[in-house]
Order: C-alpha cells, then sequence, then structure tokens
C-alpha cells in the first residue's frame, strides 16, 4: 500500500487543497466531538468511534450529508485507508466499532500539509494508480505494435496492388498489340483473297472466253459448256470472306481498353499510347481499319506478311495446319519441311504414304457399292476404314470414341439421318476432326450449307481415288511421311494449263497431281480451294477420254439438251464433274426438296445471285455449245497442244 | 481425232485394264471403270470388283422392284429417293446410262425438270419416271450380259 501517488501530488502542490480534506481537518480541530471523533492517540490518524452518532450529527453539520458509507468512499478517494486493528495489537483500544482512517500526509501536527492531500486520479476502476500505469504503458506497446503490424499490411497491400498494375497493364498492352496482329492477319487475308478472287477471275474468264469462242457439240458430255465450279468464286475463298467480315470487334471492351491503356500511358511510356490510340481510331465492327503500322512492324506478326518475306500464309502447308491443331503422335512432322519440288508419285507407291500410325477413316455412306469402293481406295493407300450405313451410325460411332477417327467422309442423302445433321451432331462432340461431304448436290448453296454446318471440305461423287487421296493429303497433312503440298512441278506448269482449261490426260498416275499442279499454278488458289475447285479437271478428262473412244456415243447419251443438263453435270467424269451438278444448269435457282431443305432457305438466297450467273454462262456455252471435241480444246487451250503435253 | 484419243491412250494408260477392256459403248464411262479394276489385285480374279458389279446389279434390280412399287402407289417422294441411292452406285462404277435414267427418275420425284425447271404436273412426272425406269432396266439387262461376259473371260 505505498502511496506512490504522492510524489505526483507534491511535485504539483498547489493551493488548491480539496475542500473535504480541510473539513476533515476542522471537524477533527473541534474538543466537542472528542467522544465521537478524535485524533488518534499519536495524531497520525483519525477515529470514529461512535459511528451512529457521527452519521446523524456530525456528518450533516460538516458535509451536509447523514451517510456514512459515502463519507468512506470520500475518504478513499483521497487515499485514507482503513486501519486495521488485531487483537495482538494495542491499539484497539477505540473499541470494536470505531473506525479509525489514516493518511501518511494528514497528520494533526500537520495542517500545513493538507494541500499534499489530493483526490485519486479519477480511475474508479482501477483502485491502486501503481496497477493502473503498468496496463497503459503495455497498451501503448501493443497499440504500436499493432500499429506496425497495419502499416506492413498496407506496405504488403501496395506492393501487390502495384504488382497488379503492372500485370494488368501488361496484358492490356498485349491485348492491345494482339489486336494489332489480328486486324493486320485480317487485312492481310483479304488482301490475299482479293488477290486470289482477281486469279481467279483472270482464269475463269480466259477459260470462258476460249470456251464460248468454239462452243461445242452436246456431245462431249456438255463439259464444255458447263459453267463448271469456276464459275462461281471458290466457295473457300467466299467463306474466308465471311469469316473475316463477321468478326465484329467489341467497341466497348476495345474503348475500355483504350482508356485504360491511355491511363496506363500517362503514368508509362507515352510513345506506346500514340500507337494504341492509333489502333483505336477505327474500331468499327467488321470495317478492317488500314493500319498500315502493323503490317510493318514485324515484331507483331506471327507471319511477317509482305511480299519479301517469302512466306505465304496461306500456303496450303500453313493453310492445312491450321485448323486441325489436334496433337499428333508425331509432331515431328511439322518440322518437316515439305519439298517443293517433289516429282508426281505413283498411288501405288502411296501405299506408305503415311508417317506413323495409319489414320482412321470413317466413311459414312449408305450404298454398298459406293461403300465398298471407297473403303477399298482408302485401304490402297494404308488407311483403316469404318464405315457407317446412315448418318446416326456414324453418330453412334464417333460418339463411342471422340478421338478415333482421323477424318470423316459423309454422304449427304442417307436415311435415318442425313449426312449434315450427323456432321452437326458430331461436331458437338469433336469439332476438330475432318468432315468431308461426298455428294454429287455440289451446287454453290448446297456446299455452303455442308460448311455451314460444320464440314469441312467436299468430295464430288462419283468420287475417284486421286479425289479422296488429295483429300487425304489436304487434312491429314500432318499425319504424313512426306508432307509435300500439292506441289509445284515446274515441268507440269505448261500443261496445268492444260489440264485447268479442259481435257485433262489423266493417267491413273497422274490424274491426282495434275490437278495439284494446277492449283500451285493457280498460285495461292491452291490454299483456298483445293478440292472442289480443282476437281473438275481430272473429271473432265475422263469424260473426254471416253468419248475419244467413242465421240459417237456420247451424242446418244446426250441427244437433247434435256438430259445434257445431267451429262454436263454428273455425267462424264469421276471427280471432275462435281462443281457442274446438273443443277448448275438450271435456269433459276430451284429449291430442291431434299432430307435438309429447311437448312437451305438462308443459302438459298445466297445461292441465287449465283445461281444466275451460272444460268447465264450455262445458256452462252450449252446452246452454243456445239464443238466442243476434246481435241479441238487440246488444240486451243493447250500451250503445247499435242500428246507431249501429256506426257509427264 | 481417233489418231489423238489413241495417242493418249497409249502415253497414258499404262494400265493393260483399259487396253483389255471391251468397249461397252456410252453404258460404261471407261475411265471410271477401269480404276475399279485396277484395285483388283489379281487381274484374272477379279475378286473385287467381280462382286462389286455384280452386287450392283443385285442392288439395281431390288431397286428397280422397289421403284415399280412406289410408282404404283404414285410416291414421288420415295422414287426420288430411289432415285438419287441408284444413280450413286451406277456413277461410282462408272455405269454412266443407269446413271442418267436415275437422275430422270430422282428429279422428277422431285417434281423437277432434268434442266431444273419445275414440272408441277405430277402425272407427267410419274410418265417421265416410268419411262427411265424402263430405259434404266434395259440398260441394266445390257449392261449385265456385257459385264457376265467380260467378268467370265477376263483375257
Amino acid at each position: 500500500m505505498p502511496p506512490a501517488d504522492g510524489d505526483a501530488g507534491t511535485a504539483q502542490a498547489g493551493n488548491n487543497s480539496s475542500d473535504f480534506v480541510r473539513k476533515l481537518y476542522k471537524m477533527l480541530e473541534d474538543p466537542s466531538y472528542n467522544s465521537v471523533v478524535r485524533w488518534s492517540n499519536d495524531g497520525d490518524s483519525f477515529v470514529v468511534l461512535e459511528n451512529e452518532k457521527f452519521t446523524k450529527t456530525i456528518l450533516p453539520k460538516h458535509f451536509k450529508h447523514s451517510n456514512f458509507a459515502s463519507f468512506v468512499r470520500q475518504l478513499n478517494k483521497y487515499d485514507f485507508h482503513k486501519v486495521r486493528h488485531n487483537d495482538e495489537n494495542g491499539d484497539s483500544g477505540y473499541g470494536r466499532d470505531a473506525w479509525e482512517f489514516r493518511h501518511p500526509e494528514f497528520r494533526a501536527d500537520r495542517k500545513d500539509n493538507l494541500d499534499n492531500i489530493r483526490r485519486k486520479a479519477p480511475a474508479p476502476r482501477k483502485p491502486p494508480p501503481a496497477e493502473d500505469a503498468f496496463p497503459a504503458s503495455q497498451q501503448i506497446i501493443v497499440m504500436s505494435e499493432s500499429l506496425t503490424a497495419t502499416q506492413h499490411q498496407i506496405q504488403a497491400l501496395q506492393d501487390q496492388y502495384s504488382e497488379l498494375e503492372k500485370t494488368n497493364k501488361l496484358l492490356v498492352s498485349e491485348v492491345l498489340s494482339l489486336q494489332k496482329m489480328v486486324r493486320a492477319q485480317s487485312q492481310a487475308s483479304n488482301e490475299l483473297i482479293t488477290h486470289l478472287n482477281n486469279m481467279e477471275d483472270r482464269r475463269r474468264n480466259s477459260r470462258h472466253s476460249a470456251h464460248s469462242s468454239h462452243s461445242g457439240q452436246v456431245q462431249s458430255g456438255g463439259m464444255a459448256f458447263l459453267p463448271d465450279g469456276a464459275d462461281e468464286p471458290a466457295p473457300e475463298l467466299r467463306r474466308a470472306r465471311e469469316i473475316l467480315n463477321g468478326v465484329s470487334p467489341d467497341v466497348q471492351a476495345d474503348r475500355e481498353l483504350e482508356r485504360l491503356s491511355m491511363a496506363y500511358n500517362q503514368n508509362g511510356s507515352p510513345a506506346d499510347s500514340a500507337g494504341s490510340s492509333v489502333m483505336f481510331a477505327q474500331p468499327g465492327p467488321g470495317g478492317m481499319p488500314l493500319v498500315h503500322d502493323p503490317l510493318n512492324d514485324p515484331r507483331n506478326l506471327v507471319y511477317p506478311v509482305g511480299q519479301t518475306t517469302g512466306i505465304d500464309p496461306f500456303h496450303a502447308d500453313h493453310i492445312h495446319n491450321i485448323p486441325y491443331s489436334r496433337p499428333l503422335s508425331n509432331p515431328s512432322i511439322q518440322a518437316e519441311a515439305p519439298s517443293q519440288i517433289t516429282p508426281p508419285i505413283k498411288e501405288q507407291q502411296l501405299g506408305s504414304m503415311w508417317r506413323g500410325k495409319k489414320p482412321h477413316i470413317l466413311l459414312v455412306e449408305d450404298d454398298k457399292t459406293c461403300a465398298r469402293i471407297g473403303a477399298k481406295f482408302l485401304t490402297l493407300v494404308d488407311c483403316s476404314v469404318d464405315i457407317a450405313r446412315d448418318g446416326l451410325e456414324a453418330v453412334e460411332k464417333v460418339n463411342r470414341d471422340a478421338e478415333r477417327f482421323d477424318l470423316i467422309f459423309m454422304d449427304i442423302i442417307m436415311p435415318n439421318l442425313d449426312g449434315v445433321s450427323a456432321t452437326a451432331m458430331i461436331r458437338m462432340v469433336t469439332p476438330q476432326v475432318p468432315v468431308v461431304a461426298m455428294t454429287s448436290n455440289i451446287r454453290q448453296e448446297d456446299i455452303q450449307t455442308y460448311f455451314q454446318f460444320g464440314m469441312n471440305d467436299v468430295l464430288a461423287k462419283p468420287f475417284t481415288r486421286d479425289g479422296m487421296v488429295r483429300i487425304l493429303r489436304k487434312h491429314l497433312t500432318r499425319m504424313l511421311k512426306d508432307p509435300q503440298a500439292p506441289s509445284l512441278v515446274p515441268d507440269e506448269i505448261g500443261q496445268s494449263g492444260v489440264a485447268g482449261a479442259g481435257p485433262g490426260p489423266p493417267t491413273a498416275t497422274n490424274q491426282g497431281y495434275v490437278p495439284a499442279s494446277t492449283m500451285t499454278m493457280a498460285n495461292l488458289a491452291a490454299a483456298g480451294n483445293p478440292q472442289v475447285k480443282f476437281e473438275h479437271t481430272p473429271i473432265q478428262s475422263p469424260s473426254t477420254a471416253s468419248s475419244w473412244h467413242s465421240p459417237g456415243q456420247m451424242h446418244q447419251a446426250a441427244p437433247n439438251l434435256d438430259s445434257g443438263g445431267y451429262m454436263g453435270a454428273v455425267g462424264s467424269g469421276p471427280g471432275g464433274l462435281v462443281m457442274t451438278p446438273g443443277g448448275t444448269q438450271r435456269p433459276p435457282p430451284q429449291p430442291q426438296p431434299g432430307q435438309y431443305a429447311n437448312y437451305m432457305t438462308a443459302q438459298q438466297v445466297a445461292g441465287t445471285q449465283a445461281m444466275g450467273r451460272l444460268a447465264e454462262m450455262s445458256q452462252i456455252g450449252g446452246l452454243t455449245g456445239g464443238d466442243d471435241r476434246p481435241e479441238k480444246r487440246q488444240r486451243l487451250y493447250g500451250p503445247g497442244p499435242g500428246q507431249g503435253s501429256y506426257v509427264q | 481425232m481417233h489418231h489423238f484419243a489413241t495417242t493418249l491412250r497409249d502415253d497414258n494408260r499404262d494400265s493393260q485394264d483399259m487396253d483389255n477392256m471391251p468397249d461397252f459403248g456410252d453404258h460404261v464411262d471407261d475411265q471410271i471403270f477401269s480404276q475399279i479394276l485396277e484395285m483388283d489385285e489379281d487381274q484374272t480374279d477379279r475378286d473385287f470388283s467381280a462382286p462389286l458389279v455384280f452386287g450392283f446389279f443385285e442392288q439395281a434390280h431390288e431397286t428397280f422392284e422397289k421403284m415399280q412399287d412406289a410408282l404404283s402407289a404414285n410416291d414421288l417422294s420415295t422414287l426420288s429417293g430411289l432415285g438419287h441411292f441408284l444413280k450413286g452406285s451406277a456413277a461410282t462404277l462408272g455405269f454412266n446410262k443407269i446413271r442418267d435414267s436415275c437422275q430422270v427418275i430422282q428429279q422428277y420425284g422431285h417434281k423437277l425438270n432434268v434442266d431444273g425447271t419445275s414440272e408441277p404436273d405430277e402425272a407427267v412426272c410419274l410418265k417421265k419416271i416410268a419411262e427411265a425406269l424402263k430405259t434404266a432396266q434395259v440398260d441394266t439387262t445390257e449392261l449385265e450380259k456385257m459385264m457376265t461376259g467380260y467378268f467370265k473371260k477376263p483375257e
């Protein structure tokens, strides 16, 4: 019980000693109270002898109340303490009920010291002042510690934030540069498509003019007057353009990005912001902003774009590798540079055309004959073949194991489930496997429908082994042992003109490759439209070949234009007729009721225009085409007319 | 003309199938059919092409029967489907005449003329189909005879 408080009290000794202490002293000065309350014998404490009397008579006089408990409380506040009386002590002489209070400074002989008796600090709950001081300092320590901890936290958060900010900034700029890149690519693609279209137009025009200049007899299968597939812009080109135009940038997101980029660039490199603001200048949907910058900035381009780079992003090697990014058993194939000059190989040698595992092909065909022949073709080139008899079976097979097939040949018109619907269903399971339509319905709008429902290519019926091989090479490039693109064989260049123009001299061995070289000669067209487009080349040849054998017979076969329409289309040749189905001769576009006729409504609109053109073409060709014998064409078209040009 | 064709064959047709193949006339597209023949591993055996060809004839007869039924039921859409079906097989084998008749059947089954214009008169369509079917049957019989002869004496 040491009065630690005393120091503080004396230090601040002032004149303001409490009334209570003075009253207390004054009360004790009155001798008349001696029997009730008085100084102790030693004069260092006072004693309340008669509690009841004190409370009732003295307290009211001096303290204006009659509550002894209050009095004691007051004393306690001034650090007076009750003195306990032990029986052993001789002090117990004040009586049993006596209360003795003591304060070290409160003495009978020290009236001058009253000022040193002060009210304790108002800490009602912490009675002893000594005990109070310690927790306070501890509290401060605790608080400062927690403050430090909080500061650390804030620091950490700030670090994290700046890290995030950096990352975000990086991402924004990354997105921006990707945008640039994408736009550059789009533009490049558009340029290429335009280029291809021009090439095609030129090629087509030359053919047509040639055709019409010596319109032929109906007899040669109508081949000459048939506006074959070339009358249409290659469907791939058209599609590519549609895709490009169909990708509309999210303007809202772009704006936000722009804002972000601006904000970042205010703190960061202003140089960048210049670039990006250019980018944002034309975020119009569908519009391809003519931003030349990215084109010239090779950093931004995956495939360098430009005349000097020598890399043609539309080259078959690239193109064909893009859509099907399925992991291969032999990734090293990709590394193998396609040899540009590889002479055509005989099909017989293609038995081992695959590098690793054999491709597993699903052949969906309801017709037994077609299925057997197709399967035979495929097994001859070392593919393993599964046959499904209709679309339903095909879907079931694919559902059973989506990864099983490397490619699917799909007939269109089949019982139970047609090929287009089946493809749509297969696409839900496996988006990547190439699905090739096998059909004689190869009018433009049909083909568009096929593509729209997820098919990747078209193999015209009746198909040929070469047509199939070409499809395989195109879509399974990465499985090839020798992934030569449809290669450019110099010797064939001249000849390919012949092939493209008319009667190709298809031998069993070169048939597949003549069109290939045609493709390369037609330049990039190869990339766009190999199968449909060039299919006609070999096709034409067989028909003409047969007409050479028996020139008269074809006349009989197509004695009138009525049947000639079909002859032209389906008629004369294996694969070739592809793009020139009978339909092309129909002047007005006729919706053909079919199993999936409901799919075609949209296409029909699109096809109308094309059909109109076709109709025109067919009129020109068909009505006038009397003199279209192959020999004649040969003379006219062949760069080197004569047998020699056919020799490989 | 003839000279040229001969030269073409000599230069480019290294397969003996073509040369040894009898002239099936306009029944058969030689080019296509020779490809089928080439797929025989054994050129005397013909164990791929022969069953294929005779399988086709079987299929053709069945189809003709169904067509006959559909014809008497005035079922154009079935006729069209059957026409399309047989057309595919015929075309794949290079059997052009049958193929062409099938095309006619398919077209009129869709109520279309061969040139693609509409033919709303069902009676006309049925009549054209009946004619085409008859032609197809005659052609098939004729061709089957030729093929039987060919496959019996391959060389």
